[in-house]
């Protein structure tokens, strides 16, 4: 009896064992990609035949590249506009809703569906709302007497369009700040209370500060996703129209399907990059977070 | 509630249910627009984007269901989403069970490193993926999603097992070992039923993902032998274009089991959400 538990503890090979598996998968499909795809990007390849070494080239016609650019500053205002937008509008709806108002369960669920429905149906959806002759521009039309105009297929409104539909995502930060806000102490409501502060006076002296961390963490998430957005865009405007609404995730999707591989992984590096920019930066600046301990949906 | 009910609290009141209300309008009005789309005729939906059919129109279904390609394709989309599910859980569970019961060096440098996969922009490794999936002579099959899909979802998946596993008593599992299981059986007879319903979350979240997908699949797949459905709503809807009804139908239809799946399991999925949340 004593002899097993020891022997048993130490069974290395059954730990290499049940570590295989995932550790191939792991390698094969987050590992080898990443140096592959910083190394082809110094190189010239289009697909097929040999890689030539040609140092920075990639990077500086990248630098260069109009589209790209554009691509780049669409990215910002995507990141700006989930960190500083979507997630203080998922925070407020966290802080209605951890007073548990009538439904709130129910609207939480609710809130979360958008989420687990596939992003090739949403948008089709959206590319119906935002048709000239779709139910938008009726709305707009008989409360505001609006002239139907081409919410995706006018430059000028396009970007706008497609971001303004991701409000239908504010679920996942919702639920993540509604169950951070459930764990501050009820006593400190109670004492507050006493004091005599009002509702609103508690959720600027008490909610917001117990919230600084999974809001700096959600903040930074979101802003990850900003600068990685590809597919509901993708799908409802392919970038255009004029590339007004591309990322880099687009751009590097046509280069791809261009064949200028090499000059693709280039942008995928940009994009690893500035990924870990943008969540290494938010901590320095707002402090510890876990974005580790958060998952990705 | 104690707060008086003054003038100011009324119009925050009201300020406050307006705020809920319209977001829950923009989560349920266009799925509910899409469905009374698809019940309507294709006359009827050029006449107004809005109303109710005149006769409800099931023949869009039925219509949808006999384009050539769609039962096809949404076998092939269950078969990957099956299948990845099934692989993940297998696999991560494995893993996740050295990861949470075992003691050694270097232990948590692995779990770190395994759960850091999330951070990492997927979309970034296009490039290396199709060379990957081309030269190993998978393009165009559904085992090149099912290891995709598998693939991406570990990080996920392992957090949430594993964060399971960790909270099960040590007592059970000394227990058992006295009584003589080893390493195999600690792991078969205690550890996996007792985290059946970690693992339920996180199938939840690879299945969902795996039926959802369209970038991997638009990339590693070319014709519709392989092809999953969200391609093929994508795609193939270009051919319907004339017959939007039916194409909303068919949409329609593809969305029936990821709303089903959320209906039965969103607590487990809210739950799964808020495991890491909960820090801060």
């Amino acid at each position: 009896m004593q002899a097993l538990a020891p022997r048993d503890r130490t069974n290395w090979a059954g730990r290499i064992l049940f570590l295989l598996p995932v550790s191939l998968f792991f390698f094969f499909f987050f590992v080898y990609p990443f140096f592959f795809t910083v190394f082809t990007s110094f190189t010239s390849w289009r697909g097929i035949g040999g890689m030539k070494f040609n140092g920075l080239a990639n990077y500086k016609k990248l630098i260069m590249d109009a589209t790209f650019r554009k691509a780049l500053g669409n990215n910002i205002i995507w990141a700006l506009c989930q960190g500083f937008i979507q997630v203080p509008l998922a925070c407020l709806v966290a802080i209605i809703l951890v007073r548990k108002p009538k439904g709130w369960k129910f609207l939480r669920t609710v809130y979360y569906l958008p989420n687990v429905i596939s992003t090739v149906a949403l948008a089709m959806v959206w590319v119906a709302i935002y048709n000239v002759n779709g139910p938008l521009n009726a709305i707009l039309g008989t409360l505001f007497g609006m002239e139907s105009r081409n919410w995706l297929g006018n430059p000028d409104t396009a970007l706008f369009a497609v971001i303004f539909q991701t409000v239908i995502y504010i679920g996942y930060f919702m639920i993540v700040l509604l169950a951070s806000a459930m764990n501050i102490s009820q006593s400190l409501y109670e004492a507050a209370q006493i004091d005599g502060a009002s509702t609103l006076q508690q959720e600027f002296s008490i909610t917001l500060p117990m919230l600084r961390g999974t809001l700096v963490t959600t903040m930074t998430l979101a802003m990850a996703y900003g600068m990685r957005h590809f597919e509901s865009t993708f799908l409802m405007t392919g970038g255009g129209p004029a590339y007004a609404t591309t990322t880099m995730g687009i751009d590097l999707y046509l280069k791809m399907d261009a064949l200028r591989y090499s000059e693709a992984s280039t942008a995928g590096v940009f994009l690893i990059l500035l990924g870990t920019v943008v969540i290494t930066v938010l901590r320095k600046l707002f402090g510890k977070s876990d974005p580790m301990s958060e998952m990705a949906q | 509630m104690h707060a008086k009910r003054t003038p100011l609290w009324i119009f925050a009141n009201i300020l406050k249910w307006i705020l809920l209300g319209t977001l829950l309008g923009l989560s349920l009005l266009p799925l509910l627009w899409l469905f009374v789309s698809s019940l309507r005729t294709n006359l009827e939906l050029q006449i107004s984007p809005f109303g109710w059919p005149a006769k409800i129109q099931w023949v869009n279904y039925v219509k949808a269901l006999s384009m050539a390609s769609l039962p096809r394709l949404l076998l092939n989309s269950v078969v990957v989403a099956v299948c990845a599910v099934i692989v993940n859980s297998l696999v991560t569970s494995m893993a996740a069970f050295i990861l949470s019961r075992e003691h050694f060096k270097g232990r948590d440098v692995i779990y770190t490193i395994l759960t850091a996969g999330v951070l990492v922009p997927v979309i970034s490794f296009m490039v290396p993926y199709f060379s990957l999936i081309t030269h190993t002579g998978l393009y165009n099959t559904l085992t090149a999603l099912i290891f995709v899909y598998t693939a991406v979802n570990i990080p996920v998946s392992i957090f949430l097992v594993t964060a399971f596993m960790k909270s099960i008593p040590k007592e059970l599992e000394e227990a058992a070992i006295i009584d003589g299981c080893g390493f195999f059986k600690r792991f078969t007879k205690i550890i996996l039923p007792l985290s059946r319903s970690g693992l339920v979350t996180a199938a939840t979240f690879c299945f969902i993902y795996s039926w959802n997908e369209f970038l991997m699949a638009m990339l590693l797949t070319s014709s519709i032998e392989s092809r999953t459905i969200q391609l093929g709503i994508k795609f193939f809807s270009s051919q319907f274009i004339t017959d939007y009804s039916s194409m909303y139908a068919a949409v329609i239809i593809t969305i029936i089991p990821s709303v089903a799946g959320y209906i039965f399991l969103h607590d487990k999925i809210i739950g799964g959400l808020t495991a890491g949340g909960v820090k801060g």
